[in-house]
C-alpha cells in the first residue's frame, strides 16, 4: 500500500495543474447533475402546487427554467472538460512513470540489466506501468470528486432543505459508501494478488511447455504437463470467480445505499412537510438530490475493486527500483546513493602519470594481469565459460569483483564517476541491441555527430554501400534493428561505438556472424580511425588473432569439468 | 523447419484486421455455447431494468400527497418502503444477471484457453510460445466484460428505452416525442457514437502499445546504453518521444470524447426539456400534448423520473465501448488462428511402458508434406543397434525433420517408418518414445530447479554419473546452488557449451537407448565442440544407439557412418 502511495505521488507531481483543474471539474459535474435533478423536481413540485392554486403564469417560471437548460448544458461541457483534462494528466504522469523507470534502471549493473532482455520480464513491467493508469483516474479523482460533491451537496441542502435532510443524506452515503468500498478493498487485495500469481505461473508454465514440447512429448510428460496446465487455469479462473462475487457484491450493496438514501429523504421530507417545516417543493429537491449523488459512488467501485492490482503492481515496480540483483551484485558506487564502498582499496600513492602510463592495467586475482599502451591493441582468448565476457564488464565496471584491481591511464576505475568512465571507456557486448528509427538515430543515441562523421565510422566497418543503396543515413531500422542481418547490425553497434572516440575500446565478439574477409576489414578500419585508442577484443577464432599486436589467453581450466 | 527445436519465435501483427462480417461471425460462434445463459441474463437485467417506474410511482405518488393539504405521513412511509423493496428487487436481480453472465464468460475463456494450449501442444499454430501465453493469459479475460459489460448493455438498450417511451405515451404524447428526438433513431445514435469512439480508441490502443514497445525496446537496450555512456541523451529522447506520443493521443481522444459527449448533451437537454415542458404544462401554460388538459403533479413527477433512465442505457452502452474493442481485438485474434493448419503428431506425450523387442529402426521412402503441393523426401536408414550414425546436409534439407519424424513428432505422408519390427502409429508412438532420448539444438530451461531439469522421466535416479559422463560435473559444481539452481528461461549463467553439455548428460538420465542428437555443436568454438563430441562418443561406448544431424564435419567424422539428405 505504501509503494501505491509513492507512485501516486510520483504521478500527480508530473501534471499537478491539469489534475486540479480536471479534479474541480469533476466536482462541477458532480454537482451540476445533482442540482439538475433537484431543480427540476422542485420546479415540477412548485409549479404543480401553483397550478393546484390556480395562480398560473404569476408564477416566475422563467427563472428556473433557465436555470434547468443552464445546468444541462453546463454539466456536459463540464463532462468534457473534465475528460481531458484528466486523461491528459494521467497520459502526462504514465510517460513520466516510464522516463522515471528507465532512469532508475540506468544504474543497474550487467547481470541486472540483462535481464531486462527477457521477455518476460519486459512484458511483466509494461503490464504493472499499464495497471497504474487506473490510479488518478479510477481512484484518486472520483474519491475526491465524490468527497467535494457530497460536502457541497450537504452545504446546499442544509441551507435550502433543513440540515436534518441535509445530515441524514451525507450520513447514509458516508457510512454506506465507506463501508462497502473498505470492504471489497479489504476482500479484493489477497484475491487480487493470488490471481495475478496464478495467471504469472500459467504464463509461464505455457511458455515452458511450448518451448520444451519436443523433449517433454518423447520423454511422455506432455499430457502430465497438460494437467498442471489445466490446474492453473482453474485457480486462475476461480480467483476471477471470487473477484467478480466480491463485485457484484459490492455493486448491490452500493445501489441499497442510493436506494436507502432516497427513501430515508422522502421519509423525512414526508415528516418535515407534515410538520410544516418546509414547504413540498423544498422537501422534494432533497429526495431528488439523494438521487442525483448515486452518481458520485458507483464510479467509485472499479477502482476499489482493482485498488489490489494496482497495490501489487506499484509494489514490484518500486522493488524493481530499489531492490539490489538477486544475485548480490551491486550496484555501481558512483551513482546509487546507497552502494557499498568501494572493494578495492585505493592505494595509497598515487599512480605517476606519463607517456609511459598504460591505458588500461588489469590485474585480476586468479586471472590474468595484462597492460595496454594507448594505441595497442589486444585480443582475448579462451574457451567458452572462462569468463571472458565477464572480464569485459568488470573492467567497464558493470561488475564488481573483490580484489580485482582495475586502472585506466593509472587511475583506480572505482575513483573515476561514472560519467568520466564512459568518456574514457566505451564497451560493445556480445549481444548489442539497437533501437527502431533512423541509422543517424542510432549512430547519434551517444551524442550529435556531422553526417561527414557518420559516413567515416560507416566506412570504417564497411557498411557505406549497403545504406547507399537504400536510404543512406535515413533508412528506416525496425524494432531492434529489424531489416539489418546480424553481421550488419553488429557492424552498426561497433560504427556507433566509434563515434564517441573512446581512449580505450572493449569489443565482445565484435566478428560474430562476419566471414573472414569483412572481419579483417572491419578490425582493420577500426584500428584505422582510432589509431590512438586501447583496444581490447574478446575472440574465439583464431585466424582474426593476427590483426591484435597481442593475445591474452584467459585459461578456464577450473571451469571445465 | 526445426521440429525437434524451440518453435521460431516470430511475431505477427498485433490485431490482424479482419472484415466487420467474419468479426461478427467469429464473436457468434465463440458465443454459440453460451447462447441460453446469455437470453436468460439478457431477460434477468431487462426485468431489473423495468422496476424502475414502479420506483418513480412511489416517489411520485408520496411528493404529490405532500401538495394535497393535510399530509397523510404513513402513505409517505408506505411509498419510502415501496421505493426502498423496488430498489432491493432491481439490486438483486441485476446481481443475478451478472452471476450467469459472468459463469457464460468464464466458460468461454475456459474453453478457449483449454483449446489453445492443447492445439499449441500439438504443434503448429504459427505463434512463438510468447505470444500464445500472452494471448491464453493476458488477453483471454478481455472476453470477460466483453460478455459481462458489452453484452448486458446491448441487451438493455433493445428494450428498455423503447419500453419507457411506451410507458410515457401513456400520459402524454409530447414527453414521448421529446424523448424520441432527443435520442433521435437509437440505431443511427449509437453507429454515429460507436464508429467514432471505436476508430479512436483503435488509434488510441496502436498509440499506447507503440510507447510500450518503445519503452521495452529501450529497456532492453539499456546495456548497450549504459556502455556508451548515452544514458542522459537516451532518456530525454525518450521523455521527448512519450511525450510526442501523449500529445497525438490526446488529438484522438478529443474526437472520441466528442462523440459521448453529443450523448451526454442529448440526455441532458432531454431531460431539461421534459422538466420545462412538465412545469409549464402544470401551470396550465401549454395544455397541448397531455391526453388531460393539464398533467396531475404525480404524472409530472413519474415523467419526470423516467427521462434520465430513458438514457442510461445508452449511456451504459458507450461506457462498455471500450470492453467491446477489446474484446473483438482477441476474437479477431482467436479467429485468425484458427485458421492455421495443425500438423498432428503420433500419441498423446503419455508415460507408458517402453515397446518391446532389440532396438531396430527403419525408414523407407518416407516423405514430410511442406505446405500445399510440396514434399520434402527423407533419406532411407536402416540403424543397427549400438552404431552412431551422422545425418548430414546442407541447412533447410531437413536433417531435424527427420529426427522429429523418427520421434513421431511429425506424421509422414508417404513412405513406412518401422521401429522395433512393427509400424510407428498412434498406438505405438508413446512405447517408442520411452526408449528414446533427445539432445535438442536450442536448449530451453524452464523455471524448475536443474535436479529435476535433468531427470526428465522423474526417475529419481542419482544425477552425478550422467553429469560425469557428459563432463559436466564441474561446472554443476559450480553453480552457487548446485543441483537447487534454477536456470531460468535463457540458461543465465551456463555458457552455450555448458547448456550443450548439461543436454547430453540430461539424455544420459533420461535412459532411453537411442539418442537422437540435433546440431550438438552448432556455434560452439572448436575446443567446446570437441569437448561435446567426447561426450557424445562416451553415450555410444556405454552402449546407445546415436543419431546426430549435423553440419560440424569433425563431428561427422568422429561417428561411425554418415548417412546423406537426399537432394
Amino acid at each position: 500500500m505504501r509503494a501505491l502511495g509513492e507512485i501516486m505521488v510520483l504521478l500527480v507531481k508530473a501534471a499537478p495543474m491539469a489534475l486540479l483543474r480536471g479534479a474541480a471539474l469533476s466536482v462541477v459535474v458532480l454537482v451540476m447533475g445533482a442540482a439538475l435533478l433537484g431543480l427540476s423536481g422542485w420546479f415540477i413540485t412548485a409549479t404543480g402546487i401553483a397550478g393546484i392554486a390556480g395562480i398560473g403564469i404569476a408564477f416566475n417560471v422563467f427563472q428556473p427554467s433557465a436555470g434547468v437548460r443552464f445546468l444541462a448544458l453546463g454539466r456536459t461541457a463540464a463532462r468534457y472538460g473534465e475528460r481531458l483534462l484528466t486523461h491528459d494528466a494521467t497520459l502526462r504522469a504514465l510517460a513520466k512513470l516510464r522516463v522515471d523507470l528507465m532512469a532508475k534502471r540506468l544504474t543497474l549493473g550487467a547481470r541486472a540489466l540483462a535481464k531486462l532482455r527477457s521477455e518476460a520480464v519486459l512484458t511483466r513491467i509494461v503490464a504493472d506501468v499499464d495497471a497504474l493508469d487506473g490510479v488518478v483516474l479510477r481512484l484518486l479523482l472520483p474519491s475526491l470528486a465524490a468527497v467535494a460533491a457530497h460536502a457541497v451537496a450537504f452545504a446546499s441542502l442544509g441551507l435550502l432543505a433543513g440540515w436534518e435532510m441535509a445530515g441524514l443524506i451525507t450520513l447514509i452515503y458516508l457510512v454506506g459508501g465507506v463501508l462497502v468500498l473498505s470492504t471489497l478493498t479489504r476482500r479484493t487485495i489477497a484475491v487480487s494478488r493470488d490471481g495475478e500469481t496464478a495467471s504469472q505461473s500459467l504464463r509461464r508454465g505455457i511458455i515452458d511447455t511450448l518451448r520444451d514440447r519436443p523433449a517433454l512429448t518423447i520423454y511422455g510428460r506432455l499430457s502430465e504437463r497438460l494437467a498442471e496446465l489445466a490446474r492453473l487455469d482453474i485457480k486462475t479462473r476461480s480467483a476471477a470467480d471470487s473477484l467478480d462475487r466480491d463485485d457484484r457484491m459490492a455493486g448491490l450493496f452500493l445501489a441499497l445505499v442510493v436506494t436507502l438514501a432516497a427513501a430515508a429523504a422522502l421519509a423525512l421530507g414526508g415528516w418535515l412537510v407534515a410538520n410544516g417545516r418546509v414547504d413540498p417543493a423544498v422537501a422534494a429537491i432533497g429526495v431528488f438530490v439523494a438521487l442525483a449523488l448515486g452518481e458520485t459512488v458507483l464510479p467509485l467501485m472499479r477502482g476499489a475493486s482493482d485498488l489490489g492490482r494496482m497495490a501489487s503492481a506499484a509494489e514490484r515496480i518500486r522493488d524493481l527500483q530499489g531492490a539490489r540483483p538477486a544475485s548480490g551484485e551491486p550496484l555501481d558506487p558512483s551513482r546509487a546513493e546507497d552502494g557499498p564502498p568501494a572493494l578495492t582499496p585505493t592505494p595509497a600513492t598515487p599512480a605517476p602519470a606519463s607517456a609511459q602510463t598504460p591505458a588500461l592495467a588489469v590485474a585480476m586475482p586468479d586471472g590474468p594481469r595484462f597492460t595496454l599502451m594507448p594505441g595497442e591493441s589486444a585480443c582475448l582468448v579462451g574457451p567458452s565459460g572462462a569468463g571472458k565476457t565477464t572480464l569485459l564488464l568488470t573492467i567497464a565496471g558493470l561488475i564488481e569483483r573483490p580484489r580485482a584491481e582495475i586502472r585506466l591511464f593509472g587511475r583506480p576505475l572505482e575513483t573515476i564517476v561514472e560519467a568520466e568512465r564512459r568518456k574514457i571507456l566505451v564497451m560493445v557486448p556480445q549481444r548489442s541491441a539497437l533501437l527502431a528509427g533512423t541509422v543517424r538515430d542510432n549512430l547519434t543515441l551517444p551524442g550529435s555527430q556531422t553526417d561527414a562523421r557518420l559516413w567515416e565510422a560507416l566506412q570504417a566497418v564497411e557498411l557505406t554501400r549497403l545504406f547507399e543503396a537504400r536510404n543512406g543515413l535515413d533508412t528506416r531500422l525496425g524494432e531492434a534493428g529489424a531489416g539489418l542481418s546480424g553481421g550488419e547490425a553488429r557492424r552498426l553497434a561497433l560504427a556507433r561505438a566509434i563515434l564517441c572516440a573512446p581512449q580505450i575500446l572493449l569489443l565482445d565478439e565484435p566478428t560474430e556472424g562476419l566471414d573472414a574477409a569483412t572481419s579483417q576489414a572491419v578490425l582493420a578500419g577500426i584500428q584505422g580511425v582510432l589509431p590512438d585508442t586501447a583496444i581490447l577484443a574478446v575472440m574465439h577464432r583464431g585466424q582474426d588473432a593476427a590483426k591484435f599486436s597481442r593475445q591474452i589467453a584467459l585459461i578456464g581450466a577450473s571451469i571445465l569439468g | 523447419m526445426s521440429s525437434l527445436t524451440a518453435p521460431a519465435e516470430e511475431t505477427i501483427d498485433p490485431a490482424p484486421a479482419s472484415p466487420r462480417n467474419g468479426q461478427r461471425e467469429a464473436t457468434a460462434r465463440l458465443l454459440e455455447p453460451v447462447k441460453a445463459q446469455l437470453r436468460r441474463a439478457g431477460i434477468v437485467t431487462v426485468a431489473a431494468g423495468l422496476v424502475w417506474p414502479l420506483q418513480a410511482a412511489a416517489i411520485a405518488i408520496a411528493i404529490s400527497s405532500w401538495t394535497a393539504g393535510k399530509v397523510d405521513l404513513s402513505l409517505t412511509i408506505l411509498c419510502a418502503g415501496a421505493f426502498l423493496l423496488g430498489g432491493l428487487v432491481k439490486a438483486a436481480l441485476e446481481h443475478h444477471a451478472g452471476r450467469i453472465l459472468f459463469t457464460a464468460a468464464d466458460q468461454v475463456v475456459a474453453r478457449e484457453r483449454q483449446r489453445l494450449t492443447s492445439c499449441a501442444a500439438k504443434g503448429g499454430l504459427g505463434l512463438g510460445s510468447a505470444e500464445i501465453a500472452a494471448l491464453a493469459v493476458q488477453k483471454l479475460p478481455l472476453l470477460q466484460p466483453f460478455v459481462t459489460r458489452y453484452q448486458m448493455a446491448m441487451m438493455r438498450v433493445a428494450v428498455i428505452p423503447l419500453t419507457l417511451v411506451l410507458i410515457s405515451l401513456w400520459f402524454s404524447w409530447v414527453v414521448a416525442a421529446i424523448l424520441l428526438v432527443a435520442g433521435p433513431l437509437i440505431p443511427l445514435f449509437m453507429a454515429l457514437v460507436g464508429m467514432a469512439a471505436e476508430q479512436a480508441s483503435r488509434r488510441q490502443m496502436v498509440e499506447i502499445g507503440s510507447i510500450n514497445a518503445a519503452l521495452m525496446e529501450r529497456l532492453s537496450a539499456l546495456l548497450d546504453i549504459r556502455l556508451l555512456g548515452a544514458g542522459e541523451r537516451a532518456l530525454a529522447d525518450f521523455e521527448a518521444r512519450a511525450d510526442d506520443l501523449r500529445e497525438r493521443t490526446m488529438a484522438v481522444l478529443k474526437i472520441a470524447f466528442l462523440s459521448s459527449t453529443v450523448l451526454e448533451l442529448f440526455a441532458a437537454i432531454g431531460v431539461a426539456m421534459v422538466a420545462v415542458y412538465v412545469g409549464f404544462n402544470l401551470l396550465g401554460e401549454l395544455t397541448f400534448g397531455s391526453w388531460v388538459p393539464t398533467l396531475n403533479l404525480g404524472a409530472g413527477l413519474f415523467l419526470l423520473l423516467l427521462a434520465p433512465e430513458f438514457f442510461q442505457p445508452l449511456r451504459d452502452l458507450a461506457a462498455a465501448w471500450h470492453d467491446r474493442a477489446s474484446g473483438l481485438a482477441v476474437v479477431a485474434e482467436l479467429d485468425a488462428l484458427e485458421s492455421g493448419d495443425q500438423p498432428a503428431r503420433l500419441g498423446a506425450g503419455r508415460a507408458l511402458p517402453r515397446l518391446e523387442g532389440p532396438l531396430a529402426l527403419a525408414l523407407s521412402g518416407c516423405a514430410v508434406a511442406r505446405g500445399i503441393g510440396s514434399r520434402l523426401a527423407l533419406p532411407d536408414l536402416v540403424l543397427k543397434p549400438g552404431e552412431a550414425v551422422a545425418l548430414v546436409g546442407p541447412s533447410g534439407s531437413g536433417k531435424s525433420t527427420t529426427l522429429a519424424v523418427i520421434a513421431g513428432l511429425v506424421p509422414t505422408s508417404a513412405g513406412a517408418v518401422r521401429v522395433c519390427g512393427e509400424p510407428l502409429g498412434d498406438i505405438n508412438a508413446d512405447a517408442w518414445r520411452a526408449r528414446l532420448a533427445v539432445i535438442p539444438q536450442r536448449p530451453h530451461f524452464a523455471d524448475e530447479t536443474l535436479a529435476a531439469f535433468l531427470d526428465p522421466r522423474a526417475t529419481g535416479a542419482d544425477p552425478w554419473p550422467a553429469l560425469q559422463l557428459a563432463q559436466a560435473r564441474r561446472l554443476v559444481e559450480r553453480l552457487p546452488n548446485g543441483l537447487a539452481t534454477r536456470l531460468g528461461e535463457t540458461g543465465d549463467g551456463v555458457s552455450g557449451g555448458e547448456a550443450r553439455r548439461l543436454l547430453i548428460a540430461r539424455a544420459v538420465m533420461a535412459g532411453g537407448d537411442l539418442v537422437l542428437a540435433d546440431e550438438p555443436t552448432a556455434d560452439l568454438d572448436p575446443e567446446t565442440a570437441a569437448f561435446v563430441t567426447n561426450s557424445l562418443l562416451a553415450l555410444k561406448e556405454r552402449g546407445l544407439t546415436l543419431i546426430v544431424a549435423t553440419h560440424d564435419l569433425a563431428l561427422a567424422a568422429a561417428l561411425d557412418r554418415t548417412v546423406e539428405m537426399p537432394r
